[in-house]
This record gives C-alpha cells, sequence and structure tokens, in this order.
C-alpha cells in the first residue's frame, strides 16, 4: 500500500516538473473597468507596473487599424471612451521592452449606452499541463481508494470443501 | 488476498482508458474542426522565421561584448498557424481551441542571420488555400536539423565576439529541442489576417538577447538579470577560437551558469513581442 502512495506521489512530482515553462518569468495582468471609460493597469506578474508602455488600441469595425495609440502611466494605468457607436469586442496591445500581451474586451450595445459597470480581470483562464496531470493522478487515486474501500468490505472467501 | 492486485490493475485501467478517452474526445474535437472546414473563400499564408536586428546587425551583450553572426541556424517543424476562439492566451498555456488550422509541410533549416543588416525576415514556407480569416496563434517545434551544416543541432550560432581588442571566433552548438504554442503577434502591426485571394504573414520571432543580455537594456532590467552573458563563454575559449556544443558547456560552464542556460533557452520563441508557452518535449 504505502509502495503504490510513494509511487503515484513520485508520478504526480516527475509529470508536474515536465510541465510547462514560462518565457522569461513574466506576466502581465489587466484591471478594466467600464462606467463608461475603460481603464487598464498594466503589470508584470512581480507586481512591477508596466510604466510607460505603449498601448494600441482596436476598434471591433477595423481590426487591422489602430483606433487609439498611446502610453500607460508611471503606475502602468491607461483608460479611454470607446467609441459608442461600435459595439462589438475592443482590442487593446499593450508591451514594453520585448513584453507584450492582448486584450479583448466584448462591449454590447447595452454596455455601451448604459454604460453600467463591467469588470473584467486579465489573468489565468483554463488549466495548466501541471494542472490537468494533479487532476489526473488525483481521479486516479479516487477510483483506487474506492476500490481498496469495497475490497475492504469483502467477506472472506469460502475454502473449498467448506460447507455453505 | 491474490485477488487484490487483479482488483487494482482492473481499476487503474479504467481510470487510465476514462482519462485517454477524455483525450481522444479533444482529439476528435480538434480533427472536427480541421475537417469541418466550410467551402469558404481563401487567401495565402506565409510563415516567416525572425531573429531581429540582434541576429541581422549585432549587438552588445549585457557585459560589453560586441556580437556579431555570420550564420545563426534553427530548425523548425510542425509549423502551424489557428484561427482560436477564444483567444489562445500562452500566459495560461490552456488548451488551443481552433476553429481553423493551417500549416506548411517538412522541416526547415534556415540561416536567421541571412542578407545584410535590413535583411527581411526569412521566409519558411507558403500555405496556399488558407481560409480567410485571423489566424491569431501558432505552434512549432525547433528540432535537430537531420542534414546540413547544422546537422544534429538545433540551433548553430557562428560569428565573432569582440571586447576590449579581445576576439573570439565562436560556434556555439546545441541541440535542446522545444516546442511552442502562441497566441497572437505582438508588435507595431498586427498579423495574420487572411482576406480573400490575398497574402498575409505570421512570423515566429526568437529573442537571441535572452541569451546574452543587452547593453542597451537597464543592468537591472529581468532581461539582464536572467540572461548568461558572454563572460562565461568568452572564459572558454582557446587561442581567440570558442567551438563548444551542450555537452561541453555542462561540463565547462560552472553549474549555476549551464543551468541559466538550460533555462533561458526554452524563452527563446516568441510571436513578435509576445511570449510563447514552452512544452517540454526532451
Amino acid at each position: 500500500m504505502r509502495r503504490i502512495i510513494i509511487l503515484l506521489l513520485l508520478l504526480v512530482i516527475a509529470l508536474g516538473s515536465a510541465g510547462a515553462v514560462w518565457a522569461h518569468g513574466v506576466k502581465i495582468t489587466y484591471t478594466v473597468t467600464f462606467s463608461p471609460t475603460i481603464a487598464i493597469e498594466a503589470a508584470y506578474d512581480t507586481g512591477e507596473p508596466m510604466a510607460n508602455a505603449q498601448v494600441i488600441v482596436y476598434a471591433p469595425d477595423d481590426p487591422k487599424t489602430p483606433w487609439l495609440t498611446g502610453e500607460c502611466d508611471d503606475d502602468g494605468r491607461f483608460s479611454f471612451s470607446p467609441d459608442p457607436s461600435k459595439p462589438g469586442t475592443w482590442e487593446i496591445q499593450v508591451r514594453q521592452a520585448g513584453h507584450g500581451e492582448w486584450l479583448k474586451i466584448p462591449l454590447d450595445e447595452e454596455m455601451m449606452q448604459s454604460g453600467q459597470g463591467v469588470v473584467t480581470e486579465g489573468g489565468d483562464e483554463g488549466f495548466s499541463t501541471a494542472q490537468i496531470v494533479l487532476m489526473s493522478a488525483c481521479v486516479i487515486w479516487g477510483f483506487v481508494g474506492t476500490a481498496l474501500f469495497f475490497q475492504s468490505r469483502r467477506p472472506p472467501a469460502q475454502e473449498p470443501g467448506e460447507a455453505a | 488476498m491474490k485477488k487484490k492486485p487483479f482488483v487494482m490493475l482492473i481499476v487503474l485501467l479504467l481510470a487510465a482508458a476514462m482519462l485517454a478517452a477524455c483525450g481522444d474526445d479533444k482529439d476528435e474535437k480538434k480533427d472536427e474542426a480541421e475537417t469541418e472546414t466550410p467551402q469558404i473563400e481563401t487567401g495565402t499564408l506565409e510563415f516567416y522565421a525572425n531573429g531581429e536586428d540582434f541576429v541581422r546587425q549585432g549587438f552588445v551583450s549585457k557585459d560589453g561584448w560586441n556580437l556579431s553572426f555570420d550564420q545563426l541556424y534553427i530548425t523548425l517543424t510542425d509549423i502551424k498557424a489557428y484561427q482560436t476562439d477564444p483567444p489562445y492566451d500562452a500566459e495560461s498555456g490552456g488548451e488551443l481551441q481552433a476553429n481553423v488550422t493551417v500549416g506548411i509541410e517538412g522541416t526547415h533549416t534556415v540561416d536567421l542571420a541571412a542578407g545584410d543588416a535590413d535583411a527581411d525576415p526569412i521566409l519558411i514556407g507558403t500555405a496556399a488555400d488558407a481560409p480567410v480569416g485571423h489566424y491569431n496563434a501558432l505552434s512549432w517545434r525547433m528540432v535537430q536539423a537531420p542534414e546540413g551544416e547544422a546537422a544534429g543541432y538545433t540551433l548553430l550560432l557562428i560569428g565573432t565576439a569582440e571586447k576590449d581588442g579581445e576576439s573570439i571566433a565562436f560556434t556555439i552548438k546545441l541541440e535542446n529541442e522545444y516546442e511552442y504554442v502562441c497566441g497572437e503577434y505582438v508588435g507595431d502591426e498586427r498579423k495574420g489576417f487572411v482576406e480573400a485571394d490575398a497574402t498575409a504573414d505570421a512570423e515566429m520571432t526568437f529573442h537571441f538577447d535572452h541569451i546574452f543580455g543587452d547593453a542597451d537594456t537597464p543592468p537591472d532590467d529581468s532581461l539582464n538579470t536572467g540572461a548568461l552573458g558572454f563572460d562565461p563563454l568568452a572564459a572558454l575559449a582557446e587561442d581567440g577560437v570558442l567551438d563548444v556544443d551542450m555537452a561541453g558547456l555542462e561540463t565547462a560552464l560552472s553549474a549555476d551558469d549551464y543551468q541559466m542556460l538550460v533555462d533561458i533557452l526554452p524563452t527563446l520563441g516568441h510571436v513578435g513581442e509576445g511570449h510563447c508557452h514552452e512544452v517540454q518535449t526532451g
């Protein structure tokens, strides 16, 4: 039993360590509010703001031509008022010194007209490889545990020739 | 008691089959996405590899070495572009959900330093009849070259390093293979918009300043603090010549420097300035 537990733990550790490797250890996060302006806060995963990062905004009706360009302030903040006549997904590129990221903000007509608060945060979506491996190991362990439970409750088998 | 291992085996097989079925389901969905492409208008998508001005024009490393490259061979395969919805987020590295996939066949070894200082990125191949739409994700593998001067290596860097009157002719041969999955290109112009009967481009970008650092970037920037620089490599040169592969580097570099290099290599692949998710393959 102990061997099985150790083997499963080793499996999880081994597979987890062979998972994703992050380019340059940087992650950009955003906080977006709509009231009725869109406010962005761009920072690295260290918490350091993307001071003076370049910002390019693309409107939904022309995704190839910049609708607005600008720079974040010293705290990595940037805000603008989208054109209310252009509902759809507004796309914003933020980049600085070789690091960049996209932000996609869907704004429907009702939001554009009412200007009521929508809050979106950029971040992880889905599961990483390591998370999937860990979850898979947990599922397998769940099966094993269930089997062992019922195995332990099974009455001892009768010996051959024993009276019923 | 003898039945217990048998029951355990059955249970493990059932669990594995269930998990495999989940995987198959995803594969089937991907296949369906690839095969269910309706008869729609098509254009052409060109795939480029770009070592940036760092490779074409040379640059000064974080420790003051003036680096120039005569050749920089890289070998790429399984090159694909995707129309993803939702857009693929390389930061989270989740499942890439493609509605349309196009790619180019074969394994391609190219010289990122080819041409003059203002040369264009290197054209790898072309996907004709690419369904129109926005190809907002890319993936590729960097593998060992099957033949030619770079045979056996994923990267072959040939050039000269100069500092304070000292000159080193370097040949750096790297074997490690990597697989990159990336979101949308990040740069001055958007890429990957295929329109009917028109040509668009997609770019695989490689940031070699991650290895050597960049004197034009502040020393305390993460680019430089996380870069090896050239000093540790210069220390290995003999009579102005450095010819080394990964095995040689593992032997000659300090353990920390070698580990730093190993950690840097997976970060080379980008889409413009957009990071990629690297899946360790070997």
